[in-house]
């Protein structure tokens, strides 16, 4: 077979109608997902199984001229942020559902902030139960397919992506202050008041977004924070973490046993540590 | 508490937070909202949040608690000055007091968002140090956590109220109470040293040879054991048995070679009530690659 044959039978296995439709029609298809072995094996072991790689990207503009005409926190771009995460999500959930997924894990979320625009991308592994006909559209989560597990066994489920973010611009200190704070020990009143601020409030919109979608939790928060767009003074606060809620009437005890593994090294089982393995 | 908080109202980005409760003492007005948020009350189901994963979520619910909030406290600090001497060792107080100062407040705002939160305790703290091209001689000094309460209502709280700290992550957590210890507080001890330059003399005397150094030996031991001392001098004044997770830090920061921040940090324990056995572990040859 040619190169060029290998790439058009490529081509049109990815344009080939969505999972679902091909199930249907008794034609099988293989699946697509960034998952382990060992994690699609103990998928399978609790009974799911991955279905395909899924996608979501949504770039929101932000007006021009927000970071020079104002001072404090820059709401048109946590705005612009909302906007491209419920985007990205949504369009994220259709392409779960249209390839007959149930839910999404090990969403990986790329966030990038220029000074025009916000672009939110989210990648997952769409998975569903084995051996079910209907597939309702339950969860979106970045817990990997081992937490999900685990989270489960216990009796909480994911429910969605809860996102909330800041971006503030460093009030700057008078001329004043800054000669009366030279050579001394001194806390920088406005400067922390408005950091504290940004970050508290980016966490409020990711507890306002958990609580949208009914969720009782919000575990495995990243926290990240660092400068955006072109001016130093600009500083983004990005709150990301996985909405559970307890399914169950009761959370149910994993009860986790001591162990002292006798290997040299010890391999946590997780996607991010084996890839980062392999890559050395 | 250096600073009279009402100065800053002038310079607030936003008007309105010129009505704020004082920052060292209170909380910001957002941060009180926030927590509410975050509480159960009638008519309105809270919710938790937490920076834990699954597994440490997981193991802290195995030992009887329930996470309540992210929990987090801030403060950037100008640092002073203070004139080193090239050829002598010392301890320069000024900045280690700054370095402590800027810690103690960033934890205590930390501590008071999980006072609001009615909570036990702060696991898997994380003490953070950031720096930012505008701010010449500032620091941004970070404390964040997870605020727990244990669920069957007994209080955990440390011997002055408070709720306890400790920088252990859910599985070090669940592992000490295993062992019958419960963490009081995350206790620390900074020192910031400098370290005199070598004479002339002494610098083409040792060349070529194999000698030790005194002076370098001395000061970086000095230092390591101030910063120790204090440590130790905190959990004391927890009435602590022990203290776990003791981690040495050394950073240069933004001071040049010479002079460099000795950090040690731990986690304050004491026994608690009723005897424990400890688990016996089992050992495990594990398959992975």
């Amino acid at each position: 077979m040619t190169l060029r044959d290998e790439v058009c039978q490529a081509v049109t296995a990815v344009a080939s109608p969505a999972h679902a439709a091909g199930d249907a029609a008794g034609v099988a298809r293989g699946t697509t997902s960034d998952l382990t072995i060992d994690e699609t094996l103990l998928l399978h072991s609790a009974g799911w199984e991955p279905v395909d790689l899924v996608f979501g990207i949504s770039w929101w503009s932000i007006p021009w001229g927000v970071w020079q005409w104002t001072t404090g926190e820059v709401q048109e771009a946590s705005a612009a942020f909302t906007g491209a995460v419920s985007h990205a999500a949504k369009q994220l959930r259709q392409s779960c559902e249209q390839s007959g997924g149930s839910g999404v894990l090990g969403v990986e979320v790329g966030v990038r902030v220029s000074s025009h625009h916000v672009s939110i991308e989210l990648t997952g592994t769409a998975v569903r139960r084995a051996g079910a006909d209907a597939h309702r559209f339950e969860f979106v989560s970045d817990l990997s397919a081992r937490d999900f597990v685990l989270l489960t066994r216990a009796g909480w489920w994911p429910l969605g992506l809860a996102a909330g973010a800041s971006f503030v611009i460093a009030p700057r200190r008078t001329a004043r202050e800054w000669a009366a704070q030279q050579g001394q020990n001194v806390e920088l009143p406005n400067l922390t008041q408005a950091l504290y601020l940004a970050r508290e409030r980016a966490m409020e919109r990711m507890q306002q977004s958990g609580a949208a979608m009914k969720a009782e939790g919000i575990v495995a928060v990243k926290l990240r924070e660092g400068k955006a767009s072109s001016s130093a003074r600009v500083i983004q606060f990005v709150a990301i973490g996985t909405g559970v809620r307890l399914r169950t009437s009761t959370h149910r005890s994993v009860s986790p046993e001591m162990v002292v593994p006798l290997d040299e090294q010890v391999r946590a089982f997780d996607v991010r540590s084996l890839r980062s393995a392999s890559a050395e | 508490m250096t600073e009279s908080p009402g100065q800053a109202g002038a310079d607030l980005p936003h008007p309105e937070d010129a009505t704020d409760a004082p920052l060292p003492e209170g909380l910001p007005r957002d941060a009180s909202r926030r927590l509410a948020e975050l509480e159960d009350r009638p008519g309105h189901k809270g919710m938790f949040t937490s920076d834990l994963s699954v597994n440490e979520f997981l193991l802290i619910k195995e030992v009887g608690f329930h996470p309540l909030g992210f929990v987090m406290g801030s403060s950037i600090y100008h640092l002073g000055i203070q004139t080193r001497k090239w050829s002598q060792s010392q301890e320069l107080s000024k900045l280690t007091q700054a370095m402590y100062e800027a810690r103690q407040l960033a934890m205590d705002r930390m501590d008071a968002e999980a006072s609001e939160l009615g909570a036990d305790g702060v696991v898997g703290v994380r003490l953070d140090v950031n720096y930012y091209e505008w701010g010449s001689d500032t620091a941004e000094f970070i404390a964040v956590g997870t605020a727990i309460k244990a669920e069957d209502g007994h209080s955990y709280r440390n011997r002055h109220g408070k709720p306890f700290t400790s920088d252990l992550s859910g599985q070090d957590f669940w592992i000490l109470m295993q062992t019958g210890h419960v963490p009081l507080g995350l206790v620390m001890g900074t020192c910031v040293y400098h370290i005199a330059h070598r004479g002339l003399g002494q610098t083409l005397r040792s060349t070529g040879r194999n000698a030790e150094l005194p002076n370098f030996t001395q000061a970086l031991y000095e230092a390591r054991e101030l910063a120790m001392t204090r440590m130790q001098d905190e959990a004391n004044e927890l009435s602590a048995t022990g203290i776990v997770g003791v981690r040495l830090e050394e950073k240069s920061h933004m001071w040049g070679d010479h002079t460099i921040e000795f950090l040690s940090l731990g986690t304050a324990v004491a026994r608690s009530e009723g005897e424990h056995t400890i688990p016996q572990p089992q050992t495990i040859i594990s398959l992975d690659g």
